[in-house]
């Protein structure tokens, strides 16, 4: 039961705290060659061929203010990315997770996008990783493939630093299908949590990004990646993903969270009749959410008033399976200092870090990785 | 009235469509240029205190119905550098929501220098320091038609303040 406590965390320097865990930082590389030197040479001539999103922001993707005027963008210098947004938010450990446009779950050449996962993952560990001990990994993967990606899965993550696989939200077929498994066992055995992280969606080869089709903007593209995560969530749950894997700890990172008890109840309500279509669920679906599943704060939710985000938090079972995200330095990131409204000590400790702890089981001390 | 007067810089030096930062009386501070009229808005948003003044200077659009989109207030608008919020520069209203939602706002304006003033008695930001940035004010000037045609002696000796 990964889910079921939280652990006392203790820290070298007695004061038994530590201060935040950030879930989602994107670091970038500044030129394509950084990743390219890693591929094999039957693609170096290619480059990086990635399907993009044609949706477009008016204000940008990124932090206007931190774009260079040579238009390069923030999350590329390593160095300082450990002092502007490690040093200055008293982050304790921080999962980066990469470009998200590398969309390797919409490109039609599988061996193509192994290869991709292969350099990302190569670049992570011999070039982002050893930059600063407070920086986590999350290994790249290439779904249409899913056997090569648990060879992906074996060969990078025994890196101390590496602790979770990030899988794109959007794919060809949902997660819970037993095509995928062999990912999921190699994760559960290497002791890595699997993260779904928006990319892909309605990108390349990819399904459309919402069940209704391609919509006109990326307003209705952003505001329905929940809904994607939703058809996400049920399949991993219904197929039995968590019964196979007990141990297997998940993320949904980017795609809110005040869905999550209207999901948890309508599953549970459906299971009562239905539950004849999955009979190796032993508990009711919720049960496995709140035992197996987190999910990141950010886009925080902006209800009405305070107390009915204090009511989300409570109808999801927050303390268990909220942890903080920042998004770093994308547009709809939330700031660590402002980003969070306020909420009760206890839950606060679980939504700043305890619960990160338990996702990714990681000592109290950076050093001790 | 107790406000504070802040001179900024020469209206030469803040052409329409252009914007200064700077720090007045320990608040960063944005000063706009608008078709000619001068706006100080407090560099925080209100939503998760990003830095709203540094945001992209653009307009925005209106509709009278679906489907069709008309350009407006062109650069009358700055949106935020994080979340995109959009406000109005002469107003620090949101567009979204201008009953509620507001940046701080400071009276801006261009006065005549006083005759016989001596630059040490003048609170001008030290243009070196990061907040006070005048380096981009006045040198996107596009075309060949020489921009001080029309401007008088007087006209170019105003400076840019803000009342506090």
């Amino acid at each position: 039961m990964p889910n079921s406590t939280s652990t006392a965390v203790d820290t070298p320097d007695g004061t038994g705290e530590l201060t935040l865990v950030d879930a989602d930082i994107h670091q970038r590389w500044a030129s394509d060659e950084e990743i390219t030197q890693y591929l094999p040479e039957r693609y170096r001539d290619d480059g990086i061929v990635a399907p993009t999103l044609l949706y477009r922001n008016p204000g940008g993707f990124f932090r206007q203010e931190e774009m260079g005027e040579d238009g390069s963008k923030p999350g590329t210098d390593l160095e300082e990315l450990a002092s502007s947004h490690f040093d200055e938010n008293d982050i304790d450990y921080g999962m980066l997770t990469g470009n998200s446009w590398f969309n390797l779950a919409a490109l039609p050449n599988r061996d193509y996008a192994v290869e991709l996962a292969r350099a990302y993952n190569k670049w992570l560990v011999d070039d982002c990783l050893p930059v600063d001990d407070r920086f986590l990994g999350s290994l790249y993967v290439a779904p249409k493939a899913p056997e090569q990606s648990a060879e992906l899965i074996r060969e990078f993550g025994d890196h101390p630093q590496v602790r979770q696989v990030m899988l794109p939200g959007g794919a060809e077929v949902p997660y819970g299908r037993p095509q995928y498994w062999p990912m999921y066992e190699a994760a559960a055995e290497m002791n890595l949590a699997i993260a779904v992280h928006p990319f892909s969606e309605g990108h390349g080869t990819s399904n459309a990004p919402t069940g209704a089709g391609h919509p006109n903007s990326y307003i209705e593209w952003h505001t329905l990646l929940g809904a994607y995560y939703m058809g996400q969530l049920a399949s991993i749950v219904t197929e039995g993903v968590f019964v196979e894997y007990p141990d297997l700890r998940w993320a949904f990172i980017e795609g809110g969270y005040g869905w999550v008890p209207h999901f948890m109840w309508r599953l549970d309500k459906n299971w009562k009749g239905l539950r004849s279509q999955a009979p190796w669920l032993d508990q009711p679906p919720s049960q496995y959410i709140r035992e197996n599943v987190w999910f990141a704060s950010q886009p925080i939710e902006e209800p009405e008033t305070a107390e009915q985000h204090n009511q989300i938090l409570e109808m999801m079972h927050a303390d268990e399976m909220l942890i903080f995200a920042s998004d770093y330095p994308h547009w709809d990131g939330d700031d660590p200092t402002w980003g969070l409204p306020p909420m009760e000590d206890s839950l606060e400790r679980a939504v700043r870090y305890e619960n990160a702890v338990e996702l990714w089981d990681l000592p109290a001390d950076p050093t001790d990785l | 009235m107790s406000e504070k007067r802040f001179e900024i810089c020469s209206a030469d030096d803040l052409p329409p469509g252009e914007r200064v930062i700077t720090t007045l009386d320990g608040f960063s501070v944005g000063v706009f240029n608008v078709g000619g009229e001068y706006f100080a808005l407090k560099n925080d948003c209100p939503h998760q205190r990003a830095p709203l003044c540094e945001g992209k200077l653009t307009g925005t659009t209106v509709s009278d119905e679906p489907g069709e989109y008309e350009w407006t207030s062109d650069d009358q608008i700055v949106q935020c550098p994080w979340h995109g919020w959009e406000f109005d520069i002469t107003t620090g209203e949101s567009v979204f929501n201008p009953h509620k939602v507001k940046a701080k706002t400071f009276e801006a304006t261009a006065e005549a220098e006083e005759a016989g003033q001596s630059d040490d008695e003048r609170d001008v930001p030290d243009p070196s320091m990061p907040d006070a940035d005048c380096s981009s004010c006045g040198s996107d000037l596009d075309g060949s038609e020489p921009p001080v045609d029309t401007y008088d002696v007087e006209v170019e000796r105003e400076t840019v303040v803000v009342y506090l």
